[in-house]
């Protein structure tokens, strides 16, 4: 299934949101320089609820990668691509 | 991409050491109260044990405790590191290595497949030995890993002895499952509360386990 960045980065938001409502706000500044920590305020156990949500949303598989090797929105929308291509 | 420790896939020197350690590790063997009568029932399939992290030795205090499961105990990665021996004892023990400064996906899985084969795993979540009285804030990774595998988490609270003449107590809690109480997909809050709840619950097995001394009750032997 090929999706646009732009529609990625949409499903990144609702992912997002649904982590945390707290960051529904600041959810819809997110671009893709966005740092997901520093930025979002998210933690590690965030950043792996996301990672776990995206393999459900995008049905895509990570590889065995360290989940704070993804510091922006564009790291995560790059991986994402480059597994839907 | 992080390095991966395969793990192996026989349990012939665990079991090896299992058995003709026993007899020996009988002498030391815990003393057991439960919370309840549930928790008595003995554990099956894929179980996600907890615990308080007293002292160096809890890991084979656990084994003690639960003898008629074979353990699968979360570590850190730098356990794994050193010599070749120690990669080589840790691999063949089934420790599952974890990188607390970037978790890996590649744990993740681990995890949840060894659970997801209905093996037991046990893991500290408090995140280093605390030898303090008062049991400190638990990682919330735990809650994430329950849901991901539908297993259900024990918590089990471990008194380590004063001296020689004292034994060892361990207090086994009911088996808590997330995802009936919180449903499949929380949010980060409630995960963090789920967290705060099984800290809780471990504080009131160390509670079971002073009224236990204090009233000289005889704690129940498995």
């Amino acid at each position: 299934m090929l999706m646009t960045r732009t529609e990625i980065i949409e499903k990144l938001k609702d992912i997002i949101i649904s982590a945390d409502s707290r960051t529904a706000e600041r959810a819809d500044s997110v671009t893709e320089d966005t740092n997901i920590m520093q930025d979002l305020g998210f933690t590690s156990i965030g950043m792996l609820y996301i990672a776990i949500a995206i393999e459900e949303v995008f049905s895509i598989r990570f590889d065995n990668v360290g989940i704070s090797d993804f510091v922006t929105v564009r790291n995560i929308v790059d991986y994402i691509e480059g597994k839907l291509q | 991409m992080s390095e991966e420790i395969k793990p192996v896939k026989n349990y012939i020197f665990y079991d090896f050491v299992r058995i003709t350690a026993s007899p020996g590790l009988l002498v030391v063997r815990p003393k057991l109260v439960y919370e309840s009568e549930k928790a008595k029932e003995k554990l099956r399939g894929g179980v996600l044990l907890i615990s308080n992290h007293a002292g160096f030795f809890d890991p084979v205090h656990l084994m003690l405790s639960i003898r008629y499961r074979r353990h699968h105990f979360v570590c850190i990665k730098d356990f794994f590191e050193g010599s070749k021996l120690k990669r080589w004892l840790f691999r063949q023990f089934h420790c599952i290595p974890i990188d607390r400064d970037n978790f890996s996906m590649g744990s993740l899985r681990r995890i949840t497949d060894e659970l997801k084969a209905g093996h037991l795993v046990c893991m500290f979540p408090e995140g280093h030995v605390n030898g303090g009285e008062n049991i400190a804030p638990f990682k919330s990774g735990m809650i994430l890993l329950s849901l991901q595998s539908s297993c259900p988490i024990v918590p089990v609270y471990i008194r380590p002895p004063k001296n020689i003449l004292h034994r060892l107590i361990v207090a086994v809690g009911e088996p808590v499952d997330i995802k009936a109480l919180y449903g499949a997909r929380p949010s980060l809050a409630q995960i963090d509360e789920a967290a705060e709840m099984l800290r809780e619950k471990e504080e009131k097995l160390q509670q079971i386990v002073t009224f236990a001394i204090k009233t000289k009750q005889s704690p129940e032997v498995l």
